[in-house]
């Protein structure tokens, strides 16, 4: 909605149709011969003696799958092996071109583009570097394990087993695997060759290493970046998501000079013509051709085609033509590399949905098979010199496979000496001012936007001097508590930026970033498509880049639409990576109210329930200011949960009322807004006020002096404070506005029980919302909790109030029974 | 499981209805939406129907009785079921006997109408003979052994039962409130710790003053607290008792008389007070289950050095510092330790580390003229020596009847750890090397 692009009617109802460029298909007409003289005899060699590696591997996984032993090296591996035997020449040739700084994403099938790559990066690398890579790799424990077992002929021969081995040791599970055997076969990656995190949910790289692209132009890093999903993965919503998200028409349109164009990025689909047991084409998917999807993505067509990928040199000459396109700002690129996987989809795979005739058809296509005959026969090299090569791979690989099995050389990670070994990686938690190397983008001075200077004016307290309430329009609310930290950080950290749904000209659908445009260039602050798994999905790819970023979902029940990205992806790179991986990401979620069932619910529990993420809910502006603070100088996801009722809330609490430098709050602790000795209240959220509420009737009518504390942060929660209260008053009851079942708060509930059980003078009292759809705004009072409502419960489950007439039933026991009974 | 039939809630003001008749009796069986009774509100009359199928197994309210909203009025199922947990939830009390439907009207302590609520009961001074009748009813219908581990904690603390507190909690369960009540009422009733004493607000104040006239309060101080506490405690903790022993002084007071004279302030300062210690130290040595702790209730530590913890009466209440190695020490050594520790003690810059790790304990009262006394065991140490003052006895010897001045010894012990026989040899050592102290000295 930027108001320098015109709709124009006149010009939109005029007659015309759409044209398309045809896509090529398998237009590549090389030869051995051909590229002889481009890229000479010894790496045509290396194509192929690096196409035995990865064959071999695979191979040696197989085996070990179905057989439990390598070449005489018995080991039982129970986890999982998605194997790409047949899919070589597609990994080997893409990679050749590569640079370290071109970095790849790949699937639960990655092995071959992980060692493809690699092998590609030790070939290009000076031997120094490489030295200097392996030996600061996880403090040189992989280098250590394995410099001593063996002599190697040069660095290069050292890479290559340093990184088979570590591969392997990985996949199997072992502390000298790349993140100590914490990711496994799926997740497997190396950052110091350009190989990133590979993903066990497909597709999940879709938009992952979009962000990566996004962290590459907005930082000005060199490389462009891959990535390889499966054709499967085309009946992903995620994926289209990513396409279009990579190939926006702002960054030509919209985005200042020097950051046009579309993102660097190849999406290479590798079509193998499953996924998992169903045939894409033909069967699950439209498009007949991979490469269709391309042509509608945008008017470039995404420069999209399809690549016969049993010819390393086809795949070759088409990263060399895409590469030179991206050069020239035109990314994105989809490519259609048409491979088959000889195998199954895992180890377990009978091949029951493909046909005897089809495999041996394919078989006789081995790319290995058909790529050596050609070197032999334009005189490359004779047939024994590949032999050698062959029995070489063979040697090296049973070799490393001993090395890898042998627990002596490669152990386990031992829970039982170091029971934290994961607990440490869970989270990051470093303080870190800014992640970026350059000096911020911006459009002025701080002091002389529009919104600084508006809150300049506002009272940072609720109320004057005269204890008087300071009008709505005079108040620091949360939106200014919000708005401030992040404003400070746009200037103090290059690499933050901040993206979602109406961010830009809007300020956000809530007005939270009013003024933000008049600071920041579209890189920093720019309008997503609405696509929520790609505005987290992005998200999660330019953080685990090393960029900071905040990215927003405009309801918390959107969620729904970014599950994978916030619930498997957010929360788990940083553990699966062991530490590797950085993850400062904030995502906003707004809790909505007043537009029903779709838009008002609150799902923090669904988000604290997820091990990896942090969970913080400020309901005043001082905790929001603190929490912020805290949460954009971090280095951890953080599911930061705001509430659209109480956004022009000022601080009631906080003697002093907001600081106006930066402050921080550190998640885990709790905020007392209100002491008393005969029960203690604790809230999450909006629910805040209404506790509020309920104490003073408690004060005023029963003479009852309430502890209101607010639960400002759910992961981490530190206890000492809350167990503190609940020792004093003996009674409690925990209240949010999210429906009772499942919520935070009963996980609360009980480990106040455990920790507290002989303090208490009643169970712990849960005060959710109903158990139903979210109705309409005018019925509010039957579906939230209310004052009433935490009256009723300390009534029926506390303390009895003399002359209290309950105003709900839900504390009653069996009126419990029945609607549990009932699933409301 | 039995379902409530609940008083309907007939609009968005009414809080409860009055019950016009019943058309179903207890046995009936009904059938969703069979009429059950007719109601009245202050604007309207309702027919009430029922919302389950089934037996009615129990009616909580009957023909003009005024009832709560959304509180089960009856209770419907299959025969034989238990309709408890819906009577508790009903608030109508004691199932409709023919006794205590006479003696109890509709229990006052939870129909709203009444206005006598647990409330206003936990705070009147005491509690009316009405109303613990009432009490003691719904106690007995709904079994109420039920108690909140906040409830039952504290009365095992004061030494009560937590059955014969009154329930004001929901369902009947007995609260703190109830206990502190319980105590209040108990002629003598022991000290509670209220919710004041963590910081809370007044609770007890004017039931436990009652009309006593003008009074003033004061704040126990910290220290005050944690002797209380621990006082309290080591009461209520063991099984301690006291023995009463005593020794001819005739010989300490001369040593002391000799010592008096010494150039050597150090000599001349050592009191009866300082040789006792040192007889204690020496004798401990010799009885190692005195010297000792009785850790978890079921082993007793003996120590192999003895640490003799020293009562000192200081402007802040008692503290006990402590002598280490007492029994490697020479009766100077503690003499001028003695008096260190308790200047520290008084002025109140004693490091903690020397209040605690005594592995017995002496405590003086000699100099106040204190005949004999119980003193109270410091857990987890076994024993502790109560030095009374010296009074004159009279004893028969070969020459007669004579007098001599005498000193008391109280030693209190931990029957669980120690018996009485042992115990008595101990003290009794003690006196001897008392009676004879110059032997002691020449070791």
């Amino acid at each position: 909605m930027p108001d320098t692009l015109l709709i124009d009617p006149n010009e939109l109802k005029q007659p015309g149709s759409i044209t398309f460029e045809s896509i090529p298909v398998n237009q590549y007409c090389g030869s051995v011969q051909s590229e002889r003289p481009v890229l000479g005899d010894e790496p045509l060699t290396r194509i192929y003696r690096d196409m035995t590696v990865l064959r071999e591997f695979e191979s040696m996984l197989n085996l070990i799958k179905t057989q439990g032993v390598y070449h005489g090296v018995e080991i039982t591996y129970p986890g999982p092996a998605h194997l790409s035997l047949g899919q070589e020449a597609a990994a080997v040739g893409q990679a050749y071109l590569l640079d370290t700084d071109d970095i790849i994403f790949g699937s639960h099938r990655s092995h071959s583009e992980i060692l493809a790559k690699s092998l590609s990066a030790i070939d290009k690398l000076p031997e120094n570097e490489l030295m200097k890579i392996m030996a600061n790799f996880q403090e040189g424990r992989i280098l250590s394990a394995i410099e001593k077992l063996f002599s190697p002929k040069d660095v290069n021969d050292l890479a290559i087993h340093f990184v088979l081995y570590g591969t392997l040791a990985e996949i199997f599970a072992r502390r000298a695997g790349f993140h100590m055997g914490m990711g496994g076969s799926m997740h497997a990656f190396f950052l110091p060759f350009g190989v990133y995190p590979n993903n066990a949910i497909v597709g999940g790289s879709g938009t992952i290493a979009t962000g990566a692209a996004l962290y590459k132009k907005c930082n000005d890093k060199d490389g462009i970046v891959i990535c390889n999903i499966g054709d499967g993965s085309l009946g992903c919503g995620p994926v289209w998501e990513a396409l279009n998200f990579s190939a926006m028409e702002q960054y030509d349109t919209l985005w200042e000079e020097g950051r046009k164009g579309g993102l660097p990025i190849v999406f290479n689909i590798f079509n193998n013509g499953y996924g998992m047991g169903g045939q894409t084409r033909g069967e699950t998917m439209a498009y007949d051709f991979v490469a269709r999807v391309g042509a509608g993505v945008s008017p470039s067509e995404m420069h999209s085609e399809r690549v016969w990928g049993h010819d390393p040199l086809a795949l070759i000459d088409a990263y060399r033509r895409k590469k030179a396109l991206i050069d020239e700002g035109k990314g994105p690129i989809f490519l259609d590399v048409l491979t088959y996987r000889l195998s199954g989809h895992s180890t377990s795979d009978q091949n029951a949905y493909r046909s005897k005739e089809e495999m041996e058809a394919w078989a006789a296509v081995d790319p290995i098979t058909v790529f050596r005959a050609n070197l032999v026969d334009a005189g490359v090299a004779s047939d024994g010199f590949f032999d050698d090569m062959w029995a070489e791979t063979k040697e090296r690989m049973t070799k490393i496979c001993g090395w890898a099995a042998d627990e002596g050389i490669s152990p386990y990670a031992d829970f039982s000496a170091d029971p934290a070994i994961i607990e440490r990686t869970m989270f990051s938690n470093l303080s870190v001012p800014s992640f970026g190397d350059g000096q911020p983008k911006v459009l002025g001075p701080k002091e002389e936007n529009s919104r600084v200077k508006q809150i300049a004016g506002k009272n940072r307290f609720a109320f004057d001097e005269n204890g008087k309430a300071v009008s709505k329009m005079r108040v620091y609310n949360i939106r200014d508590a919000i708005f401030e930290p992040l404003f400070d950080k746009f200037y103090e950290d290059s690499s933050l930026i901040t993206y979602g749904e109406d961010v830009r000209d809007w300020g956000g659908a809530f007005a939270v970033y009013r003024g933000l445009k008049e600071a920041l260039p579209h890189s920093r602050l720019f309008n997503s498509p609405i696509s929520e798994a790609a505005i987290v999905g992005t998200g999660v790819g330019y953080g685990l880049s090393g960029g900071r970023v905040v990215i927003e979902l405009m309801y918390c029940d959107f969620i729904g639409r970014a599950g994978d990205e916030v619930l498997n992806q957010l929360s788990k790179w940083q553990a699966m990576s062991a530490g590797i991986l950085k993850m400062p990401v904030v995502l906003r979620v707004s809790v909505g109210a007043k537009y029903g069932a779709q838009h008002s619910q609150d799902w923090t529990a669904i988000c604290a329930h997820i091990p990896g993420l942090k969970v913080c809910f400020p309901a005043t502006p001082w905790e929001a200011k603190g929490l912020m603070t805290t949460a954009l100088n971090g280095s951890d996801p953080v599911v930061f949960f705001e509430s659209q009722r109480i956004y022009d809330m000022g601080e009631m609490f906080h003697e002093g009322g907001v600081p106006e430098g930066p402050y921080e709050i550190g998640l885990g602790a709790v905020n007392r807004v209100r002491t008393g000795s005969d029960v203690t209240i604790l809230t999450i959220g909006a629910t805040l006020y209404k506790a509020i509420e309920a104490a003073d009737i408690l004060e005023e009518k029963y003479g009852m002096g309430a502890e209101v504390i607010n639960l400002h942060s759910l992961v981490p929660l530190d206890y000492t404070d809350i167990i503190a209260s609940v020792k004093k008053t003996g009674r409690v009851l925990l209240a949010s506005d999210a429906c009772a079942r499942g919520s935070y708060i009963n996980d609360v509930a009980e480990s106040i029980t455990e920790l507290a059980f002989d303090y208490l003078d009643a169970p712990p009292v849960v005060v959710g919302a109903q158990n139903w759809i979210t109705p309409p705004f005018e019925f509010d009072a039957e579906f939230f909790p209310q004052a009433g409502w935490i009256l009723d419960a300390i009534n029926e489950k506390l303390v009895p109030l003399p002359g209290h007439a309950d105003t709900v039933n839900n504390f009653i026991d069996v009126e419990q029974i029945r609607r549990s009974k009932q699933g409301v | 499981m039995a379902e409530a039939v609940l008083m309907p809630k007939s609009g968005i003001s009414v809080e409860s209805c009055i019950i016009g008749a019943w058309k179903k009796n207890v046995g009936d069986a009904v059938a969703v939406g069979d009429v059950l009774f007719d109601y009245e509100t202050d604007k309207a009359a309702f027919e009430c129907e029922s919302t389950a199928d089934g037996v009615i197994l129990d009616i909580f309210y009957h023909d003009g009785d005024e009832v709560e909203v959304l509180r089960p009025v009856c209770a419907i199922g299959a025969s034989g079921e238990d309709v408890s947990a819906i009577r508790a939830e009903s608030g109508a009390g004691a199932a409709p006997t023919a006794q205590t439907d006479q003696t109890v009207q509709a229990p006052a302590a939870d129909a709203p109408a009444s206005g006598e609520r647990p409330e206003a009961i936990a705070t009147a001074a005491a509690p009316t003979q009405a109303s613990q009748q009432a009490q003691t009813a719904q106690t007995a219908e709904t079994g109420s052994d039920k108690a909140s581990p906040r409830a039952r904690n504290m009365a095992e603390r004061l030494g009560l039962s937590t059955g014969d507190a009154s329930p004001s909690g929901p369902g009947g369960r007995v609260i703190e409130r109830d206990v502190i009540a319980l105590a209040a009422a108990a002629p003598g009733g022991p000290a509670i710790e209220t919710r004041e004493a963590r910081g809370g607000e007044p609770a007890l104040t004017e039931q436990a003053s009652g009309n006593a006239g003008p009074y003033a309060d004061k704040k126990l101080t910290k220290i005050r607290s944690l002797i209380a506490s621990s006082m309290q405690a080591s009461l209520q903790n063991t099984a301690q008792l006291t023995h009463h022993h005593s020794f001819d002084a005739t010989e300490v007071r001369a040593v002391r008389k000799a010592f008096k004279e010494n150039d050597n302030p150090a000599i001349a300062g050592v009191s009866i007070g300082d040789m006792i210690l040192f007889a204690v130290a020496r004798t401990l040595v010799e009885f190692p289950d005195m010297n000792a702790h009785l850790v978890d209730g079921n082993t007793v530590r003996g120590f192999e050095q003895v640490n003799l913890g020293v009562a000192v009466d200081t402007p802040r209440g008692l503290m006990v510092p402590t002598v280490f190695g007492a029994d490697k020490k020479s009766l100077i050594e503690i003499s001028v330790e003695v008096k260190q520790l308790a200047a520290a003690a008084r002025i109140g810059n004693i490091a903690p580390d020397l209040l605690h790790g005594g592995t017995f304990t002496v405590s003086n009262l000699g100099p106040t003229g204190v005949e004999m006394f119980t003193p109270i065991l410091n857990p987890p140490q076994v024993g502790i020596f109560g030095v009374c003052g010296v009074t004159t006895k009279v004893k028969q010897t070969e020459s007669g009847v004579s007098s001599y001045q005498s000193i008391g010894m109280s030693l209190t012990y931990d029957h669980r750890a120690v018996d009485g026989a042992p115990a008595s040899r101990f003290a009794q050592a003690v006196c001897d090397k008392l009676a004879q102290f110059s032997l002691l000295l020449d070791i």
